[in-house]
């Protein structure tokens, strides 16, 4: 299993762990390598001992593909054991044109490769949603090949933590918003539609943003800043970049609902421990969040504007019955589609139907 | 295929349907907040403590009307509509104070303007007098009523008046004294400043002094510097002759070397050539039609019993093949059989007669085997060649032998092997025994000798 890097709490990592989990639950031996790594409770190796561990044509290299990386890419050419691309997207440069030109920079070299690594003919592309698996197919990835396998992830455990609310604002409406501040993440508008949300009513309504700001991208937490200022919301907005697990489970507990209004999601786990907490939710039909999301939450068009999301928060807020609908459907959506004895069986299945097992 | 875009389901598209009325409703209903760019006021800076407070949305009026001119109009932006005054705003507030309006009624004004009425701050006791202000505007009533307000508050006014002469007077007092001080504070920093100037005169003596010495100390480096150029310059010469003489001693190695390269070559064909004449000799070796008739005959006897003793299709290594007769005979009976050859000249005859036999170092060929990984081994006794010879085709047959495994070892007088004193099969026989082989014996008969053991 070969990741660009390593951390707790990172979604690939998260992913590349519950499935080196699995396999390793399958019977297989299993060995993660990264150049990178903090925090990880096993063994991590490095990249460049991997050689070493390909025997024969019966072994296999999952490579978690979420950055630019020429090792990788130089990796799977040479290797004569089986490989499997494992695809968590890469946000398009675009997003962060006038932003960050490290991040243009950074964002275009990884999807640069997507063209090489499709024309690798790897044994298997294995996407978090649909929606990522589209960018094989469409440069000419045989569909056979590609599998949609959404990411392994630490929910059950969130869900055994004791929440920690002494940072949570109380009363009004709660509006939550989950993922670190980054342009594609469309924190301008989510800032926009409180604003309306205030305005056309539900005045004592709290936005509570629980996300990292990198700071390559502080003119952006700046941009967000001042348009809480032009907007007049300091008192309603509460920002907390250093949110744990047991104040992430608080706030989805405290929530009215999460609005997620991103422009782009390779799958957003967000939208699934929302789902698992029974946290009504609002987003944007954009990318991978239609089939993460499915009828369990509230889906509008990218064009939705600010009153659109404020009528819906408010409509939320006030009908028990969708919240409750809401809810039920999230939770049984987590129970039959995301929960990890239904990945660990589906990764079985892959496995076995691609001639793996 | 676990995640699939779900179809539209009715009823969630019912409730969006009524969020997108209520949502045009919205966009009628309510203008988004205005979006205000931060600009620079020039009015007076606001009085300590008076900077926006958003969440304080509770006055009294004297809050709001105890700074003057800007510092009034600032605060009171600040404090009605929580933000700072914009210039076109706060100039018309100015020119309009100027003209004499009350405070009261700007911060009415401020108050009850829509911006003003979306933040709801409460001022205590501002209505009624917003309301009396704009009252006094009313043509010939307002005016009335003003003249009644203001003959009612004369006496007020006028103890007003007597205060602000006293304040007057004392402020007046009170600048002079300050004036006074600033005199001699001014003609303090006017002496202080003549020392400074004098001491600025000394130091810049010193510099003077000093740089000159550091030019003197300069030029004396660059003169040290030039000798040791100088020195340098020599040496290196030196130098460059012991290189020039040091390469014409590698140039000399280098021919030295290659001379012996070249000898060394003519040593290595030199030895070539006398093995393969001797192999040339050793395969040139006639024999009778007899003694073939004998080799046959025993080979025909010794490949049945080994096939016996292994059962047919096993694979026997033979080392010392010669020309390949002893193959052919292992193939005759129903064995697989490789062959390890050193001469190269019997190895081409064998190659002629069909048989393939591998060109190389007999005992070479049984050291790359695996540990117990022959199923059975053949060997011309004469590879016995010295003790040396012996002892390492016993240590390896012992190892590279499977359990229960046979070794043959042919003791045929071959003229071939007319450079070897071959040991008979009596002394193999022991030797194998010795060795730690088991259930050796001595098959005899047609010319030569077998002796069979098998790996315990």
């Amino acid at each position: 299993m070969l990741v660009p890097g390593l951390a707790p709490h990172d979604a690939v990592s998260n992913d590349a762990r519950g499935m080196a989990g699995a396999l390793r639950a399958l019977g297989h031996e299993v060995a993660l390598f990264a150049p990178h790594a903090r925090g990880i409770d096993e063994a991590v190796l490095d990249p460049q001992t991997l050689h070493a561990w390909l025997h024969s044509r019966e072994d296999v290299v999952i490579y978690h593909y979420c950055v630019g990386w020429d090792f990788a890419l130089d990796l799977l050419r040479r290797t004569r054991a089986r490989r499997i691309v494992r695809y968590h997207n890469i946000t398009p440069p675009a997003f962060f044109e006038g932003w960050s030109p490290g991040y243009v920079n950074a964002c275009a070299e990884g999807r640069a490769q997507l063209a090489a690594f499709a024309a690798l003919g790897c044994e298997l592309y294995l996407g978090d949603s649909p929606y990522n698996i589209e960018d094989f197919t469409s440069r000419g990835v045989a569909a056979e090949r590609c599998v949609v396998l959404p990411p392994f992830h630490e929910i059950d455990e969130l869900l055994a933590l004791a929440p920690d609310a002494r940072r949570i604002p109380r009363g009004g409406p709660l509006l939550l918003m989950v993922g670190r501040q980054s342009p594609n993440k469309g924190y301008l508008e989510l800032i926009d539609a409180l604003a309306a949300t205030v305005a056309d009513g539900l005045s004592a309504a709290r936005l509570l943003l629980i996300g990292k700001l990198d700071p390559n991208l502080a003119s952006y937490g700046a941009a967000v800043q001042a348009r809480i200022a032009e907007r007049g919301m300091q008192d309603h907005v509460v920002w907390l970049q250093d949110a744990n697990g047991a104040e992430l489970r608080a706030a989805c507990e405290h929530a009215g609902m999460l609005v997620m209004l991103s422009r782009h999601e390779g799958f957003c786990v967000p939208l699934v421990e929302a789902m698992a907490i029974g946290t009504p939710v609002i987003a944007l039909a954009s990318s991978a969040m239609p089939s993460t999301l499915g009828t369990a939450g509230l889906l509008w068009p990218e064009d939705a504007d600010a009153w659109l999301i404020a009528a819906t928060i408010a409509r939320v807020h006030a009908d028990l019955d969708l919240r409750t609908t809401l809810r039920e459907r999230g939770r049984q959506r987590y129970a039959e589609v995301f929960a990890p004895a239904r990945l660990a069986a589906e990764l079985a299945r892959i496995l076995r139907e691609h001639g793996f097992a | 295929m676990l995640v699939s875009t779900d179809s539209p389901d009715p009823w969630l598209e019912r409730i969006k349907a009524e969020i997108r009325d209520e949502a045009a409703a919205a966009r009628q209903r309510t203008p988004l907040p205005r979006i205000e760019p931060r600009v620079a006021t020039t009015a007076d800076p606001a009085p300590a403590g008076s900077g926006i407070e958003p969440a304080r949305l509770d006055y009294v009026i004297a809050d709001l009307t105890g700074a003057d001119y800007g510092a009034f109009i600032d605060h009171a932006f600040r404090s009605l509509l929580k933000r700072e005054p914009d210039p076109a705003g706060a100039g018309e507030h100015l020119r309009r104070l100027i003209e004499g309006a009350p405070k009261a009624e700007i911060l009415g004004d401020l108050r009850w303007s829509g911006e003003g009425r979306r933040i709801g701050a409460r001022v205590r006791g501002l209505l009624p007098r917003y309301l009396l202000a704009k009252f006094a505007r009313v043509p010939v009533l307002g005016f009335v009523v003003d003249w009644g307000l203001a003959l009612a508050g004369l006496p007020v006014l006028m103890r007003h008046q007597r205060a602000m002469d006293t304040v007057n007077a004392a402020r007046f007092s009170d600048l002079r004294t300050l004036q006074r001080d600033c005199q001699t504070r001014f003609a303090g920093h006017e002496a202080a400043q003549q020392a400074l100037a004098s001491a600025q005169q000394a130091l810049v003596a010193e510099l003077q002094r000093g740089s000159a010495q550091f030019e003197q100390q300069l030029a004396q480096l660059q003169q040290r510097a030039d000798a040791l150029a100088r020195t340098i310059e020599a040496e290196a010469q030196a130098s460059t002759g012991e290189l020039t003489q040091l390469r014409h001693e590698v140039h000399a190695t280098h021919h030295w070397l290659a001379s012996l390269q070249q000898a060394l070559a003519a040593l290595d064909e030199a030895t070539a050539q006398a093995q393969a004449r001797e192999d040339a000799l050793a395969a040139a070796v006639g024999e009778d039609v007899a003694a073939q008739a004998q080799r046959s005959e025993r080979q025909r006897a010794w490949s049945a019993l080994l096939a016996t003793r292994l059962g047919t299709g096993t694979r026997v290594l033979d080392l010392g093949s010669g020309a390949g007769t002893w193959l052919r005979a292992l193939a005759a009976a129903g064995l697989v059989a490789d062959g390890v050859e050193a001469n190269a000249q019997l190895v081409a005859r064998a190659r002629q007669d069909g048989t393939t036999v591998a060109l190389g170092a007999p005992l070479d060929a049984l050291t790359r085997c695996a540990d117990a990984g022959v199923a059975a081994l053949t060997v011309s006794a004469s590879l016995l060649d010295g003790r040396e010879a012996v002892t390492r085709l016993l240590d390896e047959a012992r190892r590279a032998l499977a359990p229960g495994a046979w070794l043959l070892l042919r003791v045929e007088d071959e003229p071939q092997h007319y450079r070897v004193r071959l040991l008979d099969a009596r002394s193999c026989a022991a030797l194998l025994a010795a060795a730690g082989f088991v259930a050796a014996e001595v098959v005899a008969g047609h010319g030569g000798s077998a002796v069979l053991a098998r790996q315990p």
